[in-house]
């Protein structure tokens, strides 16, 4: 599943791109996402996430991997995990890109989305939706904290 | 192979309430089990109880009075498709309820799970929009009536809270004039798209139509565009503007592709079924 | 607020009196299992089989209180106080019941793995309606799947009983 985003926000690409590699702050955008934990500053990190749809829900320990870093504009990441009491595994293939015009950064990325497992029993249409919304309130979420901070 | 679970056996709303609030998301209600048993089995879910609400007295009659037809929540397929208040007043669901999966799961599923449990592709609860059903949810000290339109929120997910309990459905018993029908296309063992179409047909045209899609999205919708396209029309005209209402219904179906069918497939299809649903009622 | 259950240290066990194949059967059970394993694997009758496992394909059909249920999916506890008929119970005395024989006589076997299924499934139909078109026969077995042949020689069959148990 192949998802491709792009979110406006109000402030000078540098403070984008400090937000990026808050990790805490930054996680904190993902619905779903907690504990994260740096294991390698600027390259490797891990946190959990918890999706819901209805009664479903699985919980992925999740490993995110920075596979490449251009300063102030470009990050490809591969973030991937296993839920063992569901038997499903989850791997998104990250490509964001950053650019600044007017004083507002144009954060546009491209997410991979795969998910194997039991889990594929709800559908590839929900999931797809699912993965969709998850995705949008990420992007909203970052756009209200960086402007939020201003 | 099912993992252990605790049984809990309360025989009225009120204690089932209460060991919804007290276990939550680690206990859930168990009726015929057909949809339930399945998530269990596959290991999608896991509960650590599961509350058998079959005991509880009186959830299992179809019962009409007052202009009004009341559905226990308990009741199977099979006593519905047999019902003959419903044969009577409601035969479109009957027929609904005549083709629901195959006979085994007809024989345990309950009305009242099939709602809540609220797969994108079961039948009844498009219908039920199309025929203005009210959805009775319980808890121990309160009752509360949800419009099947408002019932259903999104694939797997009502808007029952974690300690309510659906007790009835009920149903304005149909005037003379009024007519509804639901048909369902599909090459799997779930419906791809369901349409349901209810309207009152005399001599004054079509009127107070009402229009449900569901299967084809995540959750059944109604289509109030589509409604008031045919709305007041005399029957010719209501059927020259068929290939424009079923346009809008295939959009508002929010269908999703997968397995079931391409989204533009769907769309489509919705404006077929709607198309038939609606000659059949007014021919 | 529970009823019939006595409770070890972290097991539930539930005492289920019913009737199978017409004679009384007590069991104790736990919630969790399913009335296919009980059947086959405790009381030791396999004529049931699993297949599917999602009540699609009625390979694990059986009889509750005459009704067609699959066994994959019912939990065993469920059976409390009811009749239960299993294959092994169609024949009575040692003599066919008429659906067997009609299923020997028009090649309704096949394979055979689908076949007590069939069998209790087209006996519940014909319980009902004894006389039934082949549009109602269609339509009530349409859960039951045949893997190996096809159905033509199981709608005839069954025609065959339904005919001949009407004769009787």
């Amino acid at each position: 599943m192949q998802f491709e985003k792009q979110v406006e926000i109000h402030v000078p690409r540098e403070k984008v791109w400090k937000f990026i590699w808050d990790i805490d702050r930054f996680i904190a955008c993902v619905p779903g996402c907690k504990d994260a934990k740096t294991v390698e500053e600027g390259k490797r990190y891990t946190a959990t996430m918890v999706e819901k749809v209805g009664p479903f829900k699985v919980e992925f320990p999740t490993t995110i991997e920075v596979l490449e870093r251009a300063e102030l504009s470009h990050i490809k990441a591969q973030a991937s995990g296993a839920d063992n009491k569901i038997g499903s595994r989850m791997k998104i293939d990250l490509d964001v890109n950053l650019r600044e015009q007017d004083n507002t950064t144009v954060v546009s990325f491209v997410a991979g989305v795969d998910i194997l497992g039991k889990l594929a029993a709800l559908g590839h249409g929900i999931i797809k939706r699912k993965a969709d919304q998850v995705l949008d309130e990420f992007a909203q979420a970052v756009k209200t904290t960086l402007e939020g901070d201003n | 192979m099912l993992k252990r679970f605790r049984l809990e056996e309360p025989e009225s709303v009120a204690d089932v309430s209460e060991l919804l609030g007290r276990f939550g998301d680690s206990a859930k209600i168990y009726a015929g089990g057909t949809e339930l048993l399945l998530a269990m089995k596959e290991g999608l879910v896991h509960y650590e109880r599961l509350i058998n609400v079959k005991n509880i007295k009186g959830l299992g009659e179809v019962a009409g009075d007052n202009g009004t037809i009341r559905i226990g929540a308990l009741c199977t397929h099979h006593e519905l498709e047999n019902s003959p208040l419903l044969q009577q007043k409601l035969p479109s669901f009957v027929k609904l309820e005549q083709n629901v999966a195959n006979v085994r799961v007809r024989q345990a599923g309950s009305i009242g799970g099939n709602i809540c449990f609220a797969e994108p592709h079961a039948d009844p609860g498009t219908l039920f929009i199309a025929l203005d059903a009210v959805m009775v949810a319980e808890k121990s000290s309160s009752k509360r009536e949800i419009s099947a339109s408002d019932f259903f929120v999104d694939a797997f997910e009502t808007s029952l809270a974690t300690d309510e309990l659906l007790t009835e459905i009920r149903i304005p018993t149909p005037g003379a004039n009024r007519r509804s029908a639901y048909l369902k296309f599909g090459y799997l063992e779930r419906p791809s798209v369901g349409v349901a179409v209810a309207l009152t047909f005399d001599s004054a045209g079509v009127n107070d139509v009402k229009i449900a899609v569901g299967c084809a999205g995540p959750a059944p919708r109604r289509v109030t565009e589509a409604e008031a396209l045919l709305n007041g029309k005399s029957k010719d005209e209501a059927v020259s503007l068929l290939a424009q209402a079923g346009a809008v219904a295939g959009r508002a179906s929010e269908a999703i592709s997968d397995l079931h069918g391409a989204q533009d497939y769907k769309e489509h299809i919705v404006g077929v079924l709607l198309k038939r649903a609606f000659n059949s009622i007014v021919s | 607020m529970s009823k019939q259950m006595t409770r070890h240290a972290d097991t539930q066990s539930i005492s289920v009196s019913f009737t199978l194949n017409g004679r009384s059967q007590e069991i104790e059970v736990e919630p969790h299992e399913l009335l296919l394993d009980v059947v086959r694997d405790r009381l030791g009758l396999t004529g049931a089989k699993r297949s599917c496992d999602v009540q699609v394909c009625g390979a694990c059909t059986l009889l509750v209180d005459g009704r067609p249920v699959s066994a994959c999916t019912t939990l065993a506890f469920e059976v409390r106080g009811r009749s239960v008929m299993t294959i092994e119970g169609l024949a009575e005395d040692g003599k066919l019941h008429p659906l067997q024989n009609a299923f020997i006589e028009h090649g309704g076997f096949q394979c055979g793995f689908c076949t007590p299924g069939m069998l209790l499934a087209s006996k519940a139909l014909l319980d009902e309606n004894p006389d039934p078109s082949e549009a109602e026969l269609k339509h009530f077995m349409h859960g039951n799947l045949c893997r190996c042949t096809g159905y033509k020689k199981i709608i005839e069959s069954i025609m065959a009983a339904a005919k001949e148990m009407r004769n009787r």
